[in-house]
């Protein structure tokens, strides 16, 4: 394709505002905030989309592709507005969704609600066939009864169906006769068999995947269309692209018809860009820490890898951040960067439970009423009230659109926390910020130390709009030393989705002991998947000399459950192969055993890089001069340090070098520098900290 | 709050402790070996200070957390001057701080510079103990010795060296030794981080800091827990349910409790309840104490923190010889069953006392199903453990919920595919059981049908069931849900009826079925929406039959006769017109 355009838009969905990034190839940024439209989500992105080209003086012509994050996949789970969809299994085994794996979320809980299944028991059918857990088929599949189930279910108004027979992962026969004769005999009906986006054991998993992927697929699809027609319609003619729960990025044709790696779509974004940053820096291991209103997440980049994990459960509310629970979601076995999330933002409310124990969240004021300092009817003390009256805060919004009430936010403190307690106004407040703090790095712990990772060794990166206020002082809780705050902390998630590549991912069950692997046959099954993985690339317009090829092993002590992969390169090195496993394993446990490895299966990652993606190193926003800050102002930094006066500096104008304490003000978010540390501007004006 | 710490050091450490349990708890579920372990995730995992005393509980089986207190003070009599870091200690005898032989306790004491400051805790069912049957946890057995290996406490590692004689001892006892092995190194690693995280806390904060902290987290366990006792109404609140026999003798065992409520105390007094029994259901005080524990923290609404504060709250009595305290060397393997009952008892008379908050009966505790063997070819053993779970009974507004782990546990189930590639054993159906459910204004919750084929030559079936003749109850008027079933096609003849506890040898092709009760209901069934049994019906979650006779709703091709209905209501032609 030829390249003589240059811009390029990132655009994430969020729930108050769609955020957009303009890059040019030149490295000129624009950035853009349009209010959410969530009935239809693309007006929104149209909008922006519009407004920003215009506003960079830009011709339609010079947009050379749209990078989309979007939440339309999370919204249609929760809520609960997918097709209606269809499922048929197994004779025996219709209720192995809605049976689940049992498990709830909280002890002693006799009130808890099971979620209620995508597919109600009545459209879930069965019919006769059988496969043998050695893939031998023991009972043919029932043409018949097959097409009769189909039929009924139509007669249901059934949209999606999704399919899914025990054992298909070792012999899909049943599954895929029974794709091509529905489609022959049905061909409106969308079908989504397990094996085509799941081929592993474990029937519920599989069959909860499938049913996710039937469930979302009408929806996303008709938006995906709408929105590209809407882009056709600016007279943009460039590729669509969308980010998966992975944080890569594919065609708008996989998103349509697998939805189900698409989920996250958007969160997984901002930690795929953290990487990113964090590799043009030179930065191998980092905590990419991101908060907003409502929640906070955390991820991480160890020797460069961004961390993922193979299966999540979409649940409405919070995913704890033990990864440890497994009850009560909509299960998803996919690729999905490793986000522990916790209930704790910026507009999480602050109170006493019955005891005198300070709790913050996971209730949220949310942008209505929102914190009491905003004067829009909020009541109870929120994290934001509390930076304010610490002083953390500017009491103009940016612009000064807004003015913020200290006093308040000061008497809500007092009067639900100071008072009950004893404690006066400013100690309150800095306990709230202290408590949400200690819920914050809960989501840390669980993706490093739960991992045996010490948080010690990495930097955190903080994003989202309130990041930068807290990330120090979570820091601190966790001796952690160093920080890195990019330049515009407030929409890097859409531009983090402008760093992504192409990804695709396959996978082959191959049971063998580790000692005994039949060489030969694993160059087989991995050059089977090489050639998958390069002939999608190329279908999603992917040179040959820009297609990166990972094979790994998924390994386990003899009879383990779960698996590491382990990366190997061909010719295979069995010994190889085993170092790097023990070395894994040991890092993680503390321990090692000297029991036999099993290899459960061949993985491969075919990855796409994008010769014009964004490169951070070439990222430059306005150059500031050596300056003076704009004002000073008292601050309040925890008992032993008492207030202090700090500069405040306009966040596009500071110096080289700050040393704390000092707050920096910009248009998308506030950044705090403690007393004691060091902040350095890059000449990308990526901030970095050190602690003392 | 206690002015020694602050309330923020406090939050912060809570949040710490209650973390360090959960990476402990999932450590387990990575490295462990059994698929009854790494599965069925029965296990637990907890923290205890210097003495004993629990700090935090990981969301593993719940029915553990209670008997952790007196395992401790086994384990103190035993070791209490003479832990040194490094040591590791284990056992699993129940008349010695255990529960039964299948769980494994194990020990890791924690030192800070030579002081001891707390322990590492992990409690894991491992597959096979040895004993008669394959998996140790056959309930007709008529003695401990027919039971299993009994390791009274004993250091599986002295001061970082391991002790080969113990593990050689275990490992030719018991009838996988590489499974049962693999999962002691499994409870090892979980010690061990536990012990390294709850060390960087404590380095973090400062001892004394974390110990004023230990004082304090435990009283706000005990205050959290007398603020909601203090609300309840002072009285005498009794209960009797029955597990329907100890596999040798019929007749119905019951367990009476009576509840005293004073002031912001209870006493919990199980006086009355059958005298110990022949057959293995006898159970330890321990783990009556967890059910009871467990029962009463199921109907304390805030969030009180799984610590030792809250027992100071809770008195519990059962008479010595009694089968809730049995004596020497009665048989205790299928214990588990009795917890469940005694969990079901408590919360009948709770019912009296806080109606809002509590459940109907469940399934009455999961069924076990253990099918072991030796493959004919190979002589390579098998023992398959499954766990069948379950249903909760219904809520005060609320349906109970259909195919649900019981409370007492938090367990998972093992994959089909799982189960079929790994055991000589097809699974033939996994489903909702239709009609299990009681009848009420909310309706229970439906139980399970998990019909299994074995694939191997022979094998000996090891079934525990309950609830045939003591259904799971109703409240306020709600309906008993059905009773469970054991059924067996033996040489491709019809299904015969078993009974609810069984052992017995099973041939190659032989197919075994359970059907699971379900839970019971709450209120009066003739207050529940026809429009909600017509729901019902369609999903075949119930039989037109069952609608017609529980609730008297008739149900005529998908929509409700609402004629037919209103005349089997007893509402009058006035009230319709």
């Amino acid at each position: 394709m030829a390249r003589s355009r240059q811009a390029r838009i990132g655009v994430d969905i969020g729930g108050t505002f769609t955020d957009l990034v303009l890059i040019e190839d030149g490295g000129r940024v624009l950035h853009g905030k349009v209010a959410s439209t969530p009935r239809a989500p693309e007006e929104a992105v149209l909008e922006g989309i519009s407004t920003l080209v215009e506003g960079a003086g830009l011709a339609v012509a010079d947009i050379a592709e749209i990078v989309h994050g979007t939440t339309v996949g999370s919204n249609t789970l929760l809520q609960k507005v997918g097709a209606q969809t269809g499922l048929i299994t197994t004779k025996g085994f219709r209720d192995v969704l809605e049976i689940g794996r049992l498990r709830t979320p909280h002890m002693f809980d006799l009130q808890w609600e099971k979620p209620v299944p995508l597919v109600r028991r009545r459209h879930r059918l069965e019919v006769s066939e059988r496969i043998a857990a050695d893939g031998s088929v023991l009972v043919p599949l029932d043409e018949e009864e097959l097409v009769a189930a189909a039929q009924a279910l139509l007669g249901e108004g059934i949209e999606s169906l999704a399919l899914c027979f025990i054992n298909s992962y070792r012999n899909p026969v049943h599954e895929k006769r029974a794709e091509t004769l529905l489609r022959e005999r049905f061909p409106a009906l969308g079908i989504t068999t397990s094996v085509s986006v799941l081929p592993e054991a474990k029937e519920y998993e599989r069959t909860s995947t499938t049913v996710v992927n039937a469930y979302v697929r009408p929806v996303l699809e008709a938006y995906l269309a709408r929105l590209e027609s809407g882009i056709a319609s600016l007279g943009i003619d460039a590729p669509l692209l969308v980010g998966n729960s992975n944080g890569a990025l594919a065609s708008s044709d996989t998103a349509r018809s697998k939805p189900v790696f698409f989920i996250s779509s958007g969160r997984a974004a901002g930690a795929v860009g953290g990487s990113r940053l964090g590799t043009a820096l030179d930065l191998d291991n980092l905590v990419i820490f991101d908060m907003g209103g409502t929640t906070a997440s955390a991820s991480l980049v160890r020797d460069g890898e961004l961390s993922r994990v193979s299966e999540y459960e979409f649940r409405a509310g919070i995913s704890t951040p033990s990864r440890f629970i497994k009850a009560g979601g909509y299960m998803m076995s996919v690729p999905t960067v490793d986000v522990a999330e916790v209930g704790s933002g910026a507009g999480s409310i602050a109170h006493l439970d019955s005891a005198g124990l300070v709790k913050v969240g996971p209730v949220s004021a949310g942008a209505d009423p929102g914190p009491v300092c905003y004067g829009l009817g909020g009541t109870r003390p929120t994290v934001t009230d509390a930076n304010l009256v610490l002083g953390y805060l500017p009491q103009a919004l940016a612009g000064g659109s807004r003015t913020l009430s200290v006093e308040a936010a000061g008497k809500a403190i007092r009067d639900e926390l100071g008072a009950p307690l004893g404690l006066d106004e400013v100690t309150a407040a800095f306990g709230v910020r202290e408590v949400v703090n200690a819920n914050m790095a809960r989501a840390i712990r669980a993706v490093t130390v739960e991992r045996g990772v010490d948080p010690r060794d990495f930097t955190l990166v903080a994003i989202g709009g309130s990041g930068p206020v807290h990330a120090a002082a979570i820091a601190e809780l966790l001796s952690m030393k160093s920080l890195l705050i990019p330049a515009s902390p407030g929409v890097f998630t859409a531009m983090g989705m402008l760093a992504g590549d192409v990804e695709r991912y396959y996978i082959a069950p191959f049971a063998m002991l580790l000692e005994d692997v039949d060489t030969a046959a694993l160059a087989e099954a991995t050059a089977r998947l090489r050639e998958q993985a390069r002939k999608t690339l190329s279908e999603e317009d992917i040179a040959d000399d820009d297609m990166e090829l990972v094979s790994e092993v998924d390994l386990r002590f003899r009879g383990q459950e779960m698996s590491l992969p382990v990366r190997f390169s061909e010719p295979f090195d069995m010994a190889k192969v085993r170092d790097d496993f023990l070395e894994q394993y040991r890092a993680i446990y503390n321990y090692s055993s000297s029991d036999s490895i099993e290899v459960v299966s061949v993985r491969m990652t075919g990855r796409g890089l994008r010769p014009g993606k964004l490169d951070f190193r070439k990222l430059q926003d306005a150059v500031a001069d050596d300056v003076a800050p704009m004002s000073q102002r008292q601050v309040f930094f925890g008992r032993e340090r008492g207030w202090l006066e700090t500069p405040v500096y306009d966040r596009l104008r500071i110096p080289r070098v700050i040393e704390g304490p000092a707050i920096l003000e910009g248009s998308d978010s506030t950044v705090v520098v403690p007393p004691g540390a060091t902040a350095t501007r890059d000449d990308f004006m990526n901030l970095h900290l050190k602690l003392a | 709050m206690s002015t020694a710490i602050d309330p923020i050091t406090f939050a912060v450490l809570k949040s710490a402790v209650e973390s360090i349990v959960d990476d402990m708890a999932y450590t387990v579920m990575r490295t462990a070996r059994s698929p009854i372990v790494r599965d069925v995730l029965d296990y637990s995992t907890t923290m205890c200070d210097a003495e004993g005393r629990i700090l935090a509980q990981a969301k593993t089986v719940a029915l553990h957390l209670g008997a952790v207190p007196d395992a401790m003070e086994a384990l103190l009599a035993h070791f209490g001057d003479n832990l040194a870091p490094g040591d590791v200690i284990i056992f699993n005898d129940p008349y010695d701080g255990g529960m039964h032989l299948p769980d494994i306790f194990m020990f890791k004491p924690i030192f800070q510079e030579e002081r001891h400051i707390g322990f590492s805790v992990v409690i894991c069912h491992h597959c096979d103990v040895g004993g008669r049957v394959p998996g140790s946890n056959a309930s007709d057995s008529t003695e401990i010795f027919q039971e299993g290996l009994r390791i009274p406490p004993l250091k599986l590692y002295d001061r970082g060296v391991r002790n080969d004689t113990l593990l050689n001892i275990i490992a030719k006892n018991v009838r996988l030794p590489d499974l049962v092995i693999g999962d002691l190194e499994a409870q090892l690693a979980t010690c061990a981080l536990g012990e390294r995280e709850l060390l960087r806390v404590v380095e973090k904060y400062g001892r004394a800091q974390f110990e004023t902290f230990l004082a304090d987290f435990l009283d706000y366990g005990e205050r959290l827990t007398r603020n909601e006792i203090r609300q309840w109404p002072d009285g005498r609140y009794e209960f009797v349910d029955y597990i329907d026999g100890d596999g040798f003798d019929e007749s119905p065992i019951p367990i009476k409790v009576a509840i005293t409520v004073a002031g912001d105390q209870l006493d919990v007094d199980f006086s009355g309840s059958s005298p110990q029994v022949k057959g293995a259901i006898n159970s330890t005080l321990s783990f009556v104490k967890s059910a009871t524990y467990l029962a009463v923290r199921c109907v304390l609404d805030s969030d009180v923190p799984n610590n030792s504060g809250v027992y100071r709250c809770i008195d519990i009595s059962a008479p010595k010889g009694s089968f809730l305290n049995p004596e020497f060397p009665a048989p205790v393997a299928a214990r588990a069953l009795t917890g469940y009952r005694v969990a079901d008892t408590v919360l009948g008379a709770l019912s009296k006392i806080v109606p809002a908050r509590v459940a109907a009966a469940g399934e009455g505790g999961n069924s076990v199903v253990c099918l072991g063997g030796y493959d004919k070819e190979t002589r390579e053993p098998f023992i398959m453990v499954d766990m069948i779970n379950g249903a909760l009974g219904a809520r005060a507004t609320k349906d109970g919920i259909d195919a649900i782990t019981n409370p007492s546990q938090n367990m998972s189930n093992m994959p089909v595919e799982i189960m079929e590639s790994t055991y000589p054993i097809r699974i033939e159906e996994y489903s909702l059981r239709p009609d299990s459910c009681g009848a009420g204004e909310t309706r229970g919750g439906l139980g399970v049908i998990r019909q299994y084929r074995l694939l191997a030559h022979d094998a000996i079936l090891q079934l525990r069931a309950d609830r045939y003749d003591h259904k799971p109850y109703g409240l306020f008027g709600g309906g008993e849900a059905a009773p469970s079933r054991n059924l067996l096609s033996s040489g491709g003849s019809g299904f015969e009826l078993l009974s609810s506890k069984v052992t017995r040898n099973v041939s190659r092709g032989d197919v075994i079925r359970h059907e699971q009760a379900g839970g019971g209901g709450y209120g009066d069934p003739l207050a529940r929406a026809p429009e909600a049994v017509l729901e019902d019906v369609i999903d075949g979650k119930i039989t037109a039959g069952f609608a017609r006779e529980h609730f008297r709703v008739v149900v005529e091709n998908g929509a409700i006769d609402e004629k037919a209905t209103a005349k089997l209501r007893g509402e009058t032609e006035e009230v319709l017109a």
